[in-house]
C-alpha cells in the first residue's frame, strides 16, 4: 500500500511529570505527564497525550512587562498570586510560569521574598508551576534553592539553567525534585551539550526540559523552528541526550516592531496573532508546552490544539 | 643618529631618533620575537631601557607588565622610539632561542634513483682523422659510461664555453654532471679529473618558522649531514599574513632574500660538518607551503591571501639554483613541490609522499597543525584536503602563559586526582615559564579527566582546593606558584585559555569530520591517522583523543611521520621515479573550501564539547571518562 | 537519499578527461553531489550511471507553475522533510477566495486588495498571491462572470473551483490563457477535468480523503496526459492535514511513491479554524492556500511565517553594516554595537526603541552571525569594531568615547579598548535588559 510510512524512528521522547497532585505528595488539582511521543507531533493518536499545554507567564516586578498586557489584564498584575488565579480560573491556562522579575533588581537580597511570593502563587492557583528564578549567578544558589524549598514536593518546573550556569538551579531541582528548563541559544548541538552536562552532575533525564530559545515570529523564529525539528528528529531516531519535551517561549513577540507599531485599534489582534502564530507552529515542530503573555491567545491556541487531537486520524489507507 | 647598545654582548648600532627599538635590533641582527609583526598586540617583544630616553605609552600596554617589571624600565620594543643614545637588555625569554626543531624524518627505505649523476671519462684526443666535436666526444663517452644516450642531452652555453679548456687541461680525464629534467636531460657541469664521488644533493624542508635541510651522497646513497635554524623572514612577521602584508608595503625582495639566507645557512652548516663543499651539490629539492615557495621564488604570492585566493603556479617547479641565490653548484637545479591550493602546499604533498598514503588502498588521515592546519583524507584512489586556521592556541598563543617549545615551556603534565597538584616536566628541565602546545593538551585532558573542568572547559569554581581560584570575575587553575617558576608570577590557565584551546580543537575536529562526510566514511574505515609536523611529534596521542582533537581510532593506529615534509623531500630528492608521480597526486587531490561547506559551522559547534557533543564518536574516551568520575566518587 | 560525491566517484569515468570543464572527476563529483553542475556534462558516463545519477538528481516533487506574467509563481520541487537539511525552495502561494455570489462590488474589492495589497519585511515586500473564485451558485455564467470581473481588475493567479465542467469552460473563456488552476478531480471525473486542463495547459488540483486513492488518481490523469497536478487531501481537520501531507511528503522525497511527487493544495477557509490551518499549512507543506481574505492582524502573521520558514536556514538574513539611529541622538547619546544577524539587530532595535533613549546602534559586518558564534568563529574581532568605527564615522557623530558591546563579547572587551581607544561598557547578554542597563550603567 502506498500509504505505509516509514520515518525510520526508533526512540520515544522522554516522559516529564508536571505538577504533583495529593497522591503524589503536592497540592495540586493536575499533574501532567509531558513528551512520550514516537513520531513528529501529531501524527499520531497518542492515548495519554493531551496535545500541548498552555502556559500563562506572569511576574512579580511588572514594571517592565508588556503595556500591551498591562493595559489588558488591569491592576491585577501588581499581585501575582490574583494574577495567577485569574491565569487559571480566567484565562483558562493550562499552567502558570512566574518570572521571579523583582530578583532582578540591582543588588537584590531579600531572598526570603522568594519564599513568600513562591507560596503565595501556590495558594492561589492549584495548577502545576514553572518557576523563573534570579539572572544573576552571585544569588542564584539562594534564590533557587528558595523556591525549590517553597515548592517542595510540587514537581515545579525550574528555569532556567545554561551552559555557564547551571549547577546552582540543579542542585536547587535534585533537592527538592523539581524539574528543570535547559535553556541554549538556538542550536541543536548547544541544546545537546547543556542536557549532558545536566546528566552529569544528577539531573535526572525525565527532570528535563528543553528551551532551544524562541526567537519571535519574523525575529529569528525560523531558527527556532529548526532547532525544535532538529532536536525532535534527533530524539526520534535514538539520541537520548535530546530526548526530552521542548518549551516554546516566544517573550520578544509583544515588542517586535509589528506589534509595537501596529494602529491602537488592532494592536492587541497583532500581538494576539503574533503569539498565537508562533506557539501553533512551535507546537508542529514539537514544543510540548507554549508559553504566552496576552491572555486572548489562551482561547486560540485550545482550540487549534484541540483540533490537531481530534481522533486517531487514518493516514489514508484502508 | 643615535646609538643603541643591546646587552648582553654590547652588540651596537646606529639608529635615527624616532625609531623603534625593534627597527634598530633587527638591524642589528637580533632575533627578537615578534608574533604580532610588530603591532604591539602580542606583548612578546619585551626589552629594559637600562640607559637613555624613550617614548613608550606604559599605560596603554600595561596589561603586559608587572608593575615592578615597568618600574624596572620594561616596554614593548616594537612601540618605543629611540630618543637619545640607550642601552637596552633583551631577556632571553624574548630573544628567539633555538627552539626545539623537528628534524627527525622517517626512516627513509626508498629505491634510489637520484635524478642527477657524476660520470667520469677518459676521452680519446681529437685526431685529423676523428675530428669529432668536444660535445659530442664529450656525450658519447657519458653514454659509453653507462649515462644517458647521447643525442637526448642538452648542454647549455655556459657548459659549451667551459668544455674545451677543462678537456684539454685535464688531458681529456673528466667528470660530467648530467640531471634529469623536465623534458630530457641536461648537462649541469663538467670538472677536471674524476670527482664522480663528490655528488650531492640537499633537501629542503621551508618552514615558516623553520628550515631543515638533509644533504645527501647522491652516489652512496646516505645521509651526509643535517641542519635547521630558524627562518629569517621571522623578523618581517611571524605569520604567513604578516609576511604577505610586509612584502606588500616593502617589497617582495627582502623576503625573498631571508627565505635565501635562510636555507643558505641551513645548507652552510650542514656541508661544515659534513665536510662537504657547497659546490658540490647539485640539486636542491625544497617542499614547503605555498605562500613560502612563492617567496622563494620572488613570485607575488598577495593574491593568495584573500578572495579568491588565488596562487600564482601549482605545479612543481625546477629552475636553476644560480637564478635565485642558493649557495650550492652554481649550476645545480632546484626543484620545487607542487601545491592543491593556495593553503595545500608542497609541504603537504611531501607529507603525502612521506606517510605512503597515496599508494594505500586503506583510507587514512593526515593532519598538519601549526597556527593553520592542513587535513587530508584518502587512499590510492582519491584524496579530499581542506585548510583552516586553527588559531593559535595549540601553539601556545592566546593563551596567558603560553609558549612556543622553548626552554622552559612545560611540555607534559598531569594532575593528580584528589590533590590536584600537578606533575610536568620542562623543556631542558628548567623551572617552568610557560607551557607549549603539546603540555596544554596534556593540560586539558587532565584538568578533565580530574572533573576540574566539565565538557564546556568551565571551571568548577565550587571545588574547595587553592589550586581554583576566581582572579577578577574569570576562573583560573594554578598550575605552579610563583616562587617555583622561572618568571616569578603564578602561571595560570584560565577559562579563557581553556575556551580559546576549545576552539581551536573544534576546528581540527570539524575539518576531519567534514572531509568524512564529503567521502561518505565515518571513523571506523579509518585505518591510520598521520600526525605531521612538531606539534604531532610531541603531543600525547592519548591526549589528544580524550579532547577530541581527532576522530577517535585506536591509539596505536595513530602515526607520527616526524618532520614529514623533509621527509617528502628526501624521497623526492633520491628518488626520481617517485618525483614525477608528485604533479599527479597534487592533481588527485581535491580541495574543499571549508568556509563554503554549510555544515561546517554545526560540525564546529558540535566540537566545542569535550571530547565531543557527540559521545558515540568517542566510546574509549567516554568509558575512560567513566572510570575517572567514578574513582573520584 | 543524496549521494555522497565519492558513491558518485565510483560511477563516472574516473580518467581526468577535463572536459566536463572540471579539473578531475572527483571534483566533478563534488559538484554533481551539491547539484552544482549537469551529469550531461560528462561524456563518457554509460546509460546504466546516467540513469542512477539522473533519478537522484531530478526533484522528487514536480515544479508546478501557476498563472503567466508578474505575479504567477511556481511551486513544488522540494527535496527535504525539515528545511534545516537543506531548504524550502518556494514558498506557497496564498489566495483569496471569493464565491462568484459575492456582489461584484466585493469581488473586486477583494481583487483590488490582492493586487495592492504589501507588507515590507526586511526589505522584502509580502504579498498575497492570487484569487481562487467558486462557483458556488451553480451556474456557469455567473461563474464566468465573477471571473471575468476578476480578470478586468489584475492579472493574478486564479484558482477556478467548480463541479460542473460547464462552468470551468465558460470561465476558461477568460482566463484560459492565464494557466489558472483548475480545482478539482475527483476519480469520477478525472476524464473530463483532464481534458479541460490539458487543453488550456492549466494545472489541475486532484482531490481525494485517501492517500491511496489519490496515488492511483494522479496516476490516472497521467496516464491521460496530465503532469502538472496538485494534491488536495480533503482534511477533516487540522490533524488530518498534517498527517496526509507529512505522509505525502515523505513518501515524495524518498522516492518510494512517486505518483505522490506533487505539490499539496489546502482550503483553509474550509476549516474549522482557517487561521490555524493556513499557519500549519505552511510550515507543513502545503503549496498553495485558499483562504477567506484575512483581517489585517492574521494577514500579516501568516505573511511573516510563509517568509520566515522559507528563508534558507544556511544563509543568516544579514543587516548592511552601519550606523543606525534608534530616535533623534544627539552627540551625547550611547553608542551600542552589535552584529549584523537580522535577528539580533531586530531584537535590539525593538528594545531599545522602547526604551525611549535615543541612541546609536553600531552594526559590523560578522557575516550574518550572531554575537555569541561569531566570537566563537573569531568572526568579531576588535580590528573589525575599529575598522567599523572609522568606516561609518563614528567618531564625527558622537562627543564621546564609550561603546556599549553586546555581553557575550565581553571577552574581547580589553582588545576592543586597546584597539579602539575607546571605553567599552559590557551591556547585558539579554536584550531585554537593555533598558535597565542604560538606565543604570549609562546615565551614571
Amino acid at each position: 500500500m502506498v500509504s505505509d510510512v516509514n520515518f525510520g524512528w526508533s526512540s520515544t521522547i522522554v516522559k516529564v511529570i508536571l505538577g504533583a497532585t495529593k497522591t503524589n505528595g503536592g497540592t495540586r488539582r493536575l499533574s501532567y505527564q509531558i513528551g512520550g511521543g514516537t513520531t513528529l507531533p501529531f501524527l499520531e493518536g497518542t492515548p495519554d497525550f493531551s496535545g500541548p499545554l498552555i502556559a500563562f507567564e506572569i511576574c512579580d516586578d511588572p514594571q517592565n512587562w508588556s503595556s500591551i498586557v498591562r493595559n489588558y489584564c488591569q491592576d491585577i498584575v501588581n499581585d501575582c498570586g490574583e494574577w495567577a488565579h485569574a491565569a487559571d480560573s480566567v484565562y483558562g491556562a493550562d499552567m502558570i510560569r512566574l518570572y521571579l522579575t523583582s530578583t532582578r533588581q540591582r543588588n537584590f537580597s531579600d531572598i526570603a521574598s522568594v519564599g513568600k511570593t513562591v507560596e503565595s502563587v501556590l495558594s492561589k492557583t492549584s495548577l502545576p508551576l514553572i518557576i523563573e528564578g534570579s539572572n544573576e549567578s552571585t544569588i542564584d544558589s539562594e534564590v533557587f534553592l528558595k523556591c525549590g524549598e517553597a515548592g517542595e514536593g510540587e514537581r515545579l518546573l525550574l528555569g532556567t539553567a545554561e551552559a555557564g550556569r547551571y549547577r546552582s538551579i540543579a542542585a536547587a531541582a535534585m533537592a527538592y525534585n523539581h524539574s528543570v528548563i535547559a535553556q541554549s541559544p538556538i542550536d541543536v548541538n548547544l541544546a545537546k551539550q547543556l542536557n549532558i552536562l545536566l546528566k552529569e552532575i544528577g539531573v535526572a533525564r525525565d527532570h528535563i526540559v528543553i528551551d532551544p530559545y524562541t526567537g519571535s515570529l519574523g525575529y529569528g523564529f525560523e531558527y527556532s523552528y529548526s532547532a525544535m525539528e532538529r532536536i525532535r528528529f534527533a530524539a526520534l531516531k535514538g539520541d537520548a541526550d535530546l530526548a526530552m519535551p521542548v518549551i516554546c517561549s516566544a517573550i520578544d513577540s509583544l515588542t517586535v516592531k509589528e506589534v509595537r507599531d501596529a494602529e491602537p485599534a488592532i494592536q492587541d489582534d497583532i500581538a494576539v496573532q503574533w503569539e498565537f502564530t508562533t506557539g501553533l507552529a512551535a507546537a508542529a515542530a514539537g514544543a510540548e508546552i507554549i508559553c504566552v503573555r496576552h491572555p486572548r491567545t489562551i482561547p486560540l491556541l485550545r482550540k487549534a490544539f484541540t483540533n490537531l487531537k481530534s481522533e486517531k486520524t487514518d493516514m489514508g489507507g484502508q | 643618529m643615535r646609538t643603541v647598545t643591546f646587552i648582553p654582548g654590547y652588540r651596537k648600532i646606529d639608529a635615527e631618533q624616532g625609531s623603534t627599538i625593534l627597527d634598530a635590533a633587527q638591524r642589528a641582527g637580533l632575533n627578537i620575537n615578534v608574533v604580532c609583526g610588530g603591532q604591539g598586540k602580542c606583548g612578546k617583544c619585551i626589552v629594559y631601557v637600562r640607559s637613555g630616553k624613550t617614548i613608550f605609552d606604559q599605560q596603554k600596554y600595561k596589561r603586559f607588565f608587572t608593575d615592578d617589571e615597568l618600574a624596572q624600565g620594561a616596554c614593548l620594543a616594537c612601540q618605543t622610539t629611540i630618543e637619545s643614545d640607550l642601552q637596552v637588555f633583551i631577556p632571553d625569554s624574548t630573544s628567539i632561542q633555538e627552539q626545539k626543531i623537528l628534524i627527525d624524518g622517517q626512516e627513509t627505505a626508498m629505491e634510489f634513483h637520484p635524478s642527477v649523476r657524476k660520470y667520469y671519462i677518459e676521452l680519446q684526443p681529437p685526431t685529423i682523422s676523428d675530428p669529432s666535436p668536444d660535445l659530442s666526444r664529450l656525450l658519447w663517452g657519458i653514454q659509453k659510461a653507462g649515462g644517458p644516450s647521447a643525442e637526448k642531452i642538452y648542454a647549455p652555453l655556459e657548459m659549451l664555453r667551459k668544455i674545451p679548456a677543462i678537456l684539454r687541461h685535464s688531458e681529456w680525464k673528466a667528470t660530467g654532471t648530467v640531471a634529469l629534467v623536465p623534458g630530457g636531460y641536461r648537462l649541469v657541469d663538467v670538472q677536471e679529473n674524476d670527482t664522480a664521488k663528490r655528488l650531492y644533493g640537499a633537501a629542503v624542508d621551508l618552514g615558516s618558522t623553520t628550515i631543515v635541510v638533509y644533504i645527501w651522497d647522491l652516489v652512496t646513497g646516505k645521509i651526509a649531514g643535517v641542519a635547521s635554524n630558524y627562518n629569517r623572514q621571522i623578523s618581517c612577521g611571524e605569520d604567513i599574513l604578516a609576511r604577505v602584508n610586509f612584502a606588500r608595503k616593502n617589497g617582495l625582495s627582502k623576503l625573498q632574500a631571508l627565505a635565501t639566507e635562510s636555507i643558505n645557512l641551513a645548507i652552510t652548516t650542514a656541508s661544515n660538518t659534513a665536510g662537504i663543499d657547497r659546490e658540490d651539490i647539485y640539486e636542491i629539492v625544497v617542499a614547503g607551503n605555498t605562500v613560502m615557495t612563492h617567496m622563494l621564488l620572488g613570485i607575488d604570492p598577495a593574491y593568495m591571501i584573500s578572495e579568491p585566493y588565488v596562487p600564482v603556479v601549482r605545479r612543481a617547479l625546477s629552475v636553476s639554483t644560480g637564478r635565485i641565490g642558493i649557495t650550492c653548484n652554481p649550476n645545480g637545479g632546484l626543484f620545487v613541490f607542487p601545491a592543491v591550493s593556495d593553503f595545500i602546499g608542497g609541504d603537504i604533498i611531501a607529507d603525502i609522499l612521506a606517510c605512503g598514503m597515496s599508494e594505500k588502498e586503506e583510507i587514512s588521515l593526515l593532519i598538519d597543525i601549526g597556527t593553520n592546519f592542513e587535513v587530508v583524507l584518502g587512499n590510492s584512489e582519491w584524496m579530499f584536503s581542506c585548510a583552516g586556521a586553527a588559531g593559535p592556541a595549540l601553539e601556545g598563543g592566546e593563551v596567558l602563559f603560553g609558549m612556543r617549545a622553548n626552554p622552559g615551556a612545560i611540555e607534559k603534565i598531569s594532575i593528580e586526582p584528589g590533590t590536584l597538584n600537578p606533575l610536568y616536566t620542562t623543556i631542558n628541565g628548567i623551572k617552568p615559564q610557560g607551557i607549549c602546545g603539546s603540555g596544554l593538551i596534556d593540560l586539558l585532558a587532565e584538568l578533565l579527566c580530574t572533573c576540574v573542568i566539565d565538557r564546556t572547559g568551565r571551571i568548577n569554581t565550587g571545588i574547595a582546593n587553592p589550586r581554583i581560584r576566581t582572579n577578577s570575575h574569570f576562573p583560573e587553575y594554578v598550575i605552579e606558584w610563583a616562587n617555583r617558576t622561572g618568571i616569578g608570577k603564578d602561571i595560570v590557565i584560565t577559562e579563557n585559555d581553556i575556551k580559546n584551546l576549545i576552539m581551536s580543537k573544534a576546528s581540527v575536529h570539524a575539518a576531519c569530520v567534514t572531509l568524512m562526510n564529503q567521502a561518505g566514511i565515518n571513523r571506523k574505515e579509518i585505518s591510520t591517522i598521520y600526525f605531521a609536523g612538531a606539534f604531532g611529534n610531541y603531543i600525547n596521542k592519548k591526549n589528544a583523543t580524550i579532547i577530541g582533537l581527532i576522530p577517535e581510532i585506536s591509539i596505536d593506529k595513530i602515526v607520527n611521520i616526524g618532520n614529514g615534509a623533509v621527509t617528502g623531500a628526501n624521497i623526492a630528492l633520491i628518488n626520481r621515479r617517485m618525483r614525477k608521480t608528485l604533479d599527479e597526486i597534487a592533481c588527485r587531490i581535491a580541495y574543499i573550501e571549508l568556509n563554503a561547506e554549510s555544515s561546517f559551522m554545526d560540525e564546529y559547534t558540535s566540537g566545542t564539547f569535550l571530547p565531543h557533543t557527540e559521545l558515540t564518536l568517542f566510546p574509549m574516551v567516554q568509558k575512560l571518562l567513566d572510570t575517572c568520575r567514578i574513582t573520584k566518587e | 537519499m543524496a549521494l555522497k560525491a565519492l558513491d558518485i566517484y565510483k560511477l563516472l569515468p574516473r580518467k581526468n578527461c577535463k572536459e566536463c570543464g572540471d579539473p578531475t572527476c572527483l571534483t566533478f563529483a563534488m559538484k554533481l553531489a551539491g547539484g552544482k553542475t549537469d551529469v550531461d556534462l560528462c561524456p563518457y558516463l554509460d546509460d546504466a550511471a546516467k540513469a542512477v545519477l539522473g533519478a537522484t538528481t531530478r526533484p522528487p516533487i514536480r515544479l508546478v507553475k501557476l498563472g503567466i506574467g508578474e505575479r504567477s509563481f511556481a511551486v513544488g520541487e522540494e527535496f527535504v522533510l525539515y528545511r534545516h537539511e537543506k531548504t524550502f525552495y518556494h514558498p506557497p502561494g496564498i489566495l483569496f477566495k471569493i464565491s462568484d455570489t459575492q456582489t461584484t462590488e466585493d469581488i473586486q474589492a477583494i481583487t483590488t486588495r490582492v493586487r495592492d495589497e504589501s507588507f515590507t519585511r526586511v526589505g522584502v515586500d509580502l504579498r498575497f498571491n492570487g484569487i481562487a473564485i467558486e462557483n458556488t451558485s451553480g451556474t456557469p455564467d455567473t461563474f464566468a462572470r465573477a471571473v471575468e470581473t476578476v480578470e478586468k481588475i489584475a492579472d493574478l493567479p486564479l484558482v477556478l473551483m467548480a463541479r460542473d465542467p460547464a462552468a470551468l469552460s465558460a470561465a476558461l473563456m477568460h482566463c484560459g490563457t492565464y494557466r489558472p488552476l483548475i480545482h478539482a478531480a475527483t476519480p469520477e471525473n478525472y476524464k473530463e477535468f483532464c481534458a479541460l486542463a490539458k487543453n488550456h495547459s492549466c494545472p489541475l488540483v486532484i482531490k481525494a480523503n485517501n492517500i491511496d486513492t489519490l496515488a492511483q488518481l494522479a496516476k490516472d490523469c497521467t496516464a491521460n496526459g496530465m503532469q502538472d497536478l496538485i494534491l488536495d487531501l480533503l482534511p477533516e481537520s487540522l490533524q488530518a492535514f498534517i498527517v496526509r501531507s507529512t505522509t505525502i511528503r515523505q513518501l515524495a522525497i524518498t522516492r518510494a511513491a512517486p505518483d505522490l511527487g506533487y505539490p499539496v493544495f489546502l482550503d483553509a477557509s474550509v476549516m474549522e479554524m482557517p487561521d490555524a490551518a493556513i499557519a500549519l499549512g505552511i510550515v507543513k507543506y502545503a503549496s498553495v492556500i485558499i483562504s477567506y481574505p484575512l483581517s489585517p492582524a492574521t494577514a500579516r502573521a501568516a505573511l511573516t511565517l510563509r517568509q520566515n520558514i522559507y528563508t534558507d536556514p544556511q544563509k543568516p538574513i544579514q543587516m548592511n553594516p552601519g550606523l543606525y539611529r534608534v530616535g533623534d541622538p544627539k552627540k551625547d547619546a550611547p553608542v551600542l554595537m552589535t552584529v549584523n544577524f537580522s535577528l539580533t539587530f531586530f531584537t535590539l532595535q525593538g528594545y531599545l526603541e522602547s526604551t525611549r533613549v535615543p541612541c546609536f546602534m553600531l552594526i559590523v559586518d560578522t557575516e550574518g552571525l550572531s554575537v555569541l558564534t561569531a566570537v566563537a568563529a573569531g568572526k568579531l574581532s576588535e580590528m573589525l569594531v575599529k575598522d567599523s568605527i572609522k568606516k561609518f564615522a563614528v567618531e564625527d557623530e558622537v562627543s564621546h568615547r564609550k561603546l556599549i558591546i553586546p555581553g557575550y563579547a565581553s571577552p574581547l572587551s580589553g582588545r576592543i579598548e586597546e584597539a579602539t581607544g575607546w571605553k567599552v561598557l559590557v551591556g547585558p547578554r539579554d536584550a531585554a535588559e537593555i533598558s535597565d542597563f542604560l538606565n543604570e550603567e549609562w546615565k551614571q
